[in-house]
């Protein structure tokens, strides 16, 4: 079955004065289970050892290697080159700071964004007993803020997002998905209010359209979608409280999907 | 240059490089962390697995204790390991994991009740106890008496490192990502931090520091077929080891993995086996009974994987276009139980193998995967050598691993040891000042750009990266595997001195101003052939066989004279390490016996008396470790 | 005055965006609500142009046409400024938001710019209509008929009616998306169900004005 890939990839370098962004053609072998790991790192040792590009794992579970691949945001690591036409055409994420060719500056955008949602579990954290046996959990709860710890902020969806690409300050569907996983966590003793004042706005839950290119594109298939409808329901209800009476508010907030009921 | 200054320099932001970094933060010193990715992107969070910790909460943990763990991390390491280490380790874990619940971790829960597990292939129930209702539960895994391994689902490194990195983030500890340390700085006798190399513009920065500390994990990289990380690649070690006077540890130990992929050597997790996977041959015939009757799959790693490669040598391997392999199989888990608890086992073998494994075998074979051996430090964690520099993790040699570290006590050991070590840091930096001399930078500075330098310039040099670094792959895939004989490891270590002074004149192929990837591999090529001539000669000197070195002219572990850890020192010039040995141990609370399993032929040591006592504890052990360390 | 009213640099407890968002839901789904009753009405006129006058009746003497018309123009004019808070007026956003479009060839993203697309042409068109209808009631059936007529009014609403029909549906889907109400679970329904509606209403819009096409004024 082998076929020639046509593989293009833009190349720029920006501390380069020179340099003008391009594509560039580059034409590998294919072989049985060949992923677009193989043919970059074949392109680079062979053909071009200045082509920028980021992995590390290379097993789908770090996060390095996302880009562009035939218009969609995607991890390249696990991209079989099977599952693509021979012509293949390579862009770095937008959205994200270029730091050359592919490799785009992941880490600053989300050690950014955890600082401005305050990523961490707020209680205090020195009033651990050594001696003490752990505080009891639900098996389902734990396995549900899992399910959101999962993400490996490959940056996949802010870049498959349109308000995020219009709108350089909003923290996209991982912040919030990631807010969502304190917000199920019964150790962070933020509050409602708490939650509100860090993603209450248009940089947060308001500001997401429901496009949902970062559902459809998310590597890990975290549960986005859900997410941002149960987080922007929570703050919009908590927006209203007062306004409303309670008993029509907590009906709202318990309808349709959720994990709220743990 | 730019210099940044900060109390402690964590080089390496994984499991290991950030628990020390908390805990200096939260001590209210100034910590600055290195690292070559966005931390979360360290090999730690490819740990599937899980951290062995003696909870004792499980019902197939019942009755687990630190001794236990204790005991069972000695028999793993095959005596190996430093006994001293090892207990605090033991006695550390159960409060580090629940620590880290604490600030955050989603640990898997016991829930009361009949369950269904699997052991060997067969289903069982087990009905887990009411009043360990919601405590962290346990699952199995290889070489251990008790199921003690504590796990979320099967993401374990990614939920620990995403919660210690929050940690980071909440104590403000400067994460510099996309930075690779190239070079010690030393005045000879303090090490005052490093030179470093930013991986977004090129440019050479010196970061100073009162302490530093070594956490870059493995070195993986020096065999092609590794499960390890493409940045797993040994820059602590090598950076440690360019300084002539800290040694390298026991580095002849390195350890394969049972169940690496077949082409992509990708790991799936030893769960696999611990939940009731079994290993099949050419004829889907499960094999490893008849070796280990009693363990079967869930011997220790070194004992499964020397097996699978034995059966492969007697033809009964599956032949493919990458070589033989065998099978893994977990199909009998049924779908629920891999599309949850093995998902991203499933993740794998479905986007990188284009196997389902609900329906079909997954092609495995032992791959390189973890490093025993590294920076030689004591129990506090202080390298040799050297005052101010530090390791934890699974770049140091810490050494509760010997020659064999049981799945599950190495994430763990991340942890604990980052707590224990952040601890003697700590102490460290509030007795300590030093003096940062300038020349020391100035040398340490002009060592690398000068390399840099001479790889740019057009000269008579022309030696490939990329070349040496294909060749050094082969030497160590054909010659220093996991079965070793002499004619093999003297033809590497010859291999190696070659390649060692070829790597004098590399030259680059291509130019680009700024960050050029070229160079990472080109700075890197030469230090990596160093560890790996580390691990050629020091395992052709060791004339035994123990844990995971294996040699077929040598069979037997031999305590009489091999009852020793390897010292590997580099001297600037040379192509080989000057080697050292010393005792294993300062005590022996268990005095090495038969692991039970893997069999082997021992040669008795005869240990003195005052060894076998544990000081301050007397002949009396059992009650003294009745009493947990807490700390 | 109170402390935090002079610097940005505070946090805010206010919880102005959650509430303006609710409420541009609320004019969603009240816009949504009318736009179906109001086909309802119009297409009233397949059964009977006597049904549909005694309706219009209905509306004028109770004065819901007179009060409730112009309350209606509000509303829109309301959800225009409530949404227009996410269009891209800047001409940079909206040359991203093409590019990503685009690059994704996503039909959710894809859908968002029809959406955009529709407003703006709603806006004029949709203000035109209300001005026509309510300066010159009574509505019957025979003066509606005699507008699709005369020539230029077929046009307009063969333009209006699925631009007004497929913002709504957008509109619609996309209400459930944001407050999660649409799921993983459910949403291949929920889009199936949205192309159907639109369908469905598109049709019946057509229909009625063909009705009124071929009336005998
Ligand atoms: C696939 C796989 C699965 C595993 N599963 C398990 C398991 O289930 N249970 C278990 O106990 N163990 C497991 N292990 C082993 C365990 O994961 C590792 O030993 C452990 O994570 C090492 O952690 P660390 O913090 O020491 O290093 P790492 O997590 O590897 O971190 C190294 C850090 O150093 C940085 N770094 C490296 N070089 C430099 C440099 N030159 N300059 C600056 N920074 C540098 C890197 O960027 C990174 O941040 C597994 C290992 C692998 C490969
Ligand atoms: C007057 C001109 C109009 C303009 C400029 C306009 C503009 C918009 C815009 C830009 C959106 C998308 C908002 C977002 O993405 O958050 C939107 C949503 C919507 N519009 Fe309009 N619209 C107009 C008239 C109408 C009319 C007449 C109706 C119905 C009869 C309508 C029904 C809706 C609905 C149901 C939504 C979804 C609401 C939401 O997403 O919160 N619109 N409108
Ligand atoms: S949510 Fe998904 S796409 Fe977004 S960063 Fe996380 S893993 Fe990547
Ligand atoms: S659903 Fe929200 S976060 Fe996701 S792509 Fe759309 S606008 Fe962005
Ligand atoms: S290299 Fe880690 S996800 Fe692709």
């Amino acid at each position: 079955m082998s076929r020639r890939l046509h593989i293009e990839v833009f190349r720029y370098n920006p501390l380069d004065p020179n340099s003008e962004p391009h594509m560039q053609s580059f034409y590998v072998n294919e072989y049985d289970s060949m992923t677009l790991f193989i043919a970059l790192n074949l392109i680079r040792d062979e053909q071009d050892p200045t082509v920028q590009f980021d992995f590390c794992c290379r097993a789908g579970i770090c996060g390095s290697c996302g880009m562009v691949i035939n218009g969609r945001p995607g991890l390249a690591c696990h991209t079989q080159t099977k599952d693509l036409p021979d012509h293949i055409v390579l862009h770095p994420l937008p959205v994200f700071k270029l730091i050359g060719d592919l490799s785009v500056d992941t880490g600053t955008w989300f050690r950014d964004a955890g600082a401005r949602i305050e990523a961490w579990v707020h209680n205090d954290h020195d009033d651990f007993d050594a001696s003490a046996e752990e505080v009891r959990m639900e098996n389902d709860l734990a396995n549900d803020i899992f399910e959101l710890d999962r993400c490996i902020e490959c940056g996949c969806c802010v870049s498959a997002c349109g308000t995020a690409r219009m709108r350089e300050d909003f923290l996209g569907a991982t912040s919030i998905a990631r807010i969502a996983r304190f917000y199920l966590d019964p150790r962070d003793e933020r509050n409602e209010e708490n939650y509100y004042q860090v993603i209450g706005n248009d940089q947060g839950v308001f500001g997401c359209m429901g496009l949902l290119g970062c559902e459809d594109v998310c590597p890990k298939h975290i549960p986005l979608q859900d997410q941002l409808g149960i987080m922007r329901r929570m703050l919009a209800i908590h927006s209203v409280k007062g306004i409303l009476p309670k008993r029509v508010l907590d009906k709202l907030k318990h309808k349709g999907c959720c994990h709220e009921s743990h | 240059m730019q210099i940044i200054y900060s109390d402690l320099l964590c080089i390496g932001a994984g499991l290991a490089g950030e628990r020390v970094a908390v805990e200096a933060a939260k001590a209210g010193f100034n910590v600055t962390c290195l690292s070559i990715v966005p931390p979360r992107r360290s090999h730690s969070s490819a740990a599937q697995g899980g951290m062995q910790a003696a909870l004792g909460n499980a019902i197939m943990g019942d009755g687990d204790c630190p001794d236990i763990h204790f005991a069972d991390t000695v028999k793993g390491s095959d005596w190996g390991c430093d006994q001293e280490v090892a207990r605090i380790f033991a006695d550390t874990a159960p409060i580090v994991m629940r620590e880290v619940a604490h600030w955050g971790v989603p640990w898997n829960r016991v829930e009361a009740g009949v369950h269904t597990y699997y052991k060997g292939g067969k289903p069982f129930d087990a009905e887990e106890k009411r009043d360990k209702h919601g405590l962290i539960h346990a699952r199995a895994f290889g070489g251990t008496a008790k199921w003690r391994t504590c796990y979320t689902a099967d993401g374990t490194g990614r939920s620990v490192l995403n919660t210690l990195d929050s940690m980071c983030l909440r104590y403000e500890v400067g994460i510099h990502d996309r930075t690779q340390a190239e070079a010690l700085i030393h005045d000879g006798e303090n090490c005052l931090g490093a030179i470093v190399r930013c991986l977004k513009t090129g440019e050479l920065k010196a970061y100073l520091a009162t302490a530093t500390l070594i956490a870059t994990g493995g070195y993986g990289r020096i065999y092609r077929a590794t499960t390890n990380a493409v940045i797993c690649d040994g820059g602590g070690q090598i950076a440690a080891l360019d300084t002539g006077l800290v040694p390298m540890g026991n580095m002849e130990a390195i350890q394969f993995h049972p169940t690496g992929t077949v082409p992509t050597d990708i790991l799936v997790t030893e769960g696999c086996r611990g939940d009731g996977g079994t290993l099949l041959d050419v004829n889907e015939y499960r094999f490893m009974p008849d070796y280990e009757p009693e363990k079967a799959e869930l011997a220790s790693r070194d004992v499964v994987s020397r097996r699978m490669q034995e059966h492969i040598r007697k033809g009964l391997g599956v032949k493919s276009p990458y070589g033989d392999h065998l099978w893994l199989d977990i199909r009998h888990l049924g779908e629920k139980h891999i599309t949850t608890k093995l998902r991203e086992v499933y993740d794998i073998c479905t986007n990188f193998l284009g196997v389902n494994p609900i329906h079909d075998l997954i092609p495995v074979r032992p791959t390189q995967h973890y490093s025993m051996g590294g920076i030689r430090t004591n129990k506090d964690g202080a390298a040799y050598g050297l005052k101010g520099l530090f390791s934890a993790g699974e770049s140091a040699c810490w050494d509760m691993h010997g020659f064999n570290r049981l799945g599950g006590n190495s994430l763990a050991e991340t942890v604990v040891a980052g707590r224990y070590v952040g601890k003697k840091i700590v102490e460290f930096l509030q007795g300590h000042t030093v003096d940062f001399k300038q020349s020391a930078i100035n040398d340490a500075h002009t060592k690398v750009a000068a390399r840099i330098m001479e790889m740019t310039k057009s000269s008579s040099k022309q030696e490939s990266a990329i070349q040496l670094r294909d060749e050094m792959h082969s030497t160590m895939m054909d010659n220093v595997g996991i079965f070793r004989n002499g004619k093999d490891l003297q033809a590497a270590v010859d291999k190696l001195d070659e390649l060692i002074d070829r790597s004098k004149s590399i030259k680059l192929q291509g130019t680009a101003i700024g960050f050029n990837p070229e160079i990472s591999l080109a700075l890197r090529i030469p230090g990596m052939l160093k560890l790996a001539q580390c691990t050629a000669y020091g395992a052709l000197m060791r004339t035994e066989s123990r844990g995971a070195h294996t040699r077929e002219d040598f069979p037997e572990r031999n305590d009489k004279e091999w009852l020793n850890r390897t010292l590997a020192y580099w001297k600037d010039g040379e192509t080989r390490p000057e080697l050292k040995y010393e005792e294993t141990t300062p005590y022996f609370e268990i005095p090495p016996g038969e692991r039970g399993y893997g069999g082997g032929k021992i040669i008795a040591a005869d240990i003195p008396e005052e060894k076998l006592q544990v000081p301050g504890k007397g002949t009396d052990k059992k009650k003294a470790k009745q009493t947990k360390k807490a700390s | 005055m109170d402390a935090s009213t002079l610097t940005l640099h505070v946090r805010k407890n206010g919880a102005g965006v959650g509430r303006l968002d609710v409420m541009q839901m609320l004019s969603g789904v009240l816009l949504i609500v009318f736009l179906w009753a109001h086909l309802m009405l119009v297409s009233s006129v397949l059964i009977s142009p006597k049904l549909m006058d005694a309706i219009a009746w209905f509306f004028e003497a109770t004065y819901m046409a007179q009060v409730g018309g112009p309350l209606i123009g509000l509303l829109i004019f309301t959800h225009f400024l409530l949404a227009a808070r996410k269009m891209p007026w800047r001409a940079s956003e909206t040359n991203a938001f093409v590019k990503h479009s685009v690059m994704m060839h996503h039909k959710d993203t894809w859908l968002w710019l029809a959406q955009v697309a529709t407003a703006l042409l709603i806006l004029v068109m949709a203000s035109i209509h209300m001005w026509v209808v309510l300066t010159d009631l009574p509505i019957t059936a025979v003066k509606s008929a005699a507008r699709i007529q005369s020539g230029t009014w077929l046009p307009f609403y063969l333009v209006l009616l699925p631009l007004a029909e497929i913002h709504v549906g957008i509109g619609f889907y996309r209400i459930g998306v944001k407050y999660g109400y649409i799921t993983k679970a459910n949403r291949k329904w929920y889009q199936r169900l949205e192309n159907y509606m639109m369908g469905g209403f598109i049709t019946i819009g057509l229909i009625t004005l063909i009705r009124f096409l071929f009336l005998t004024v």
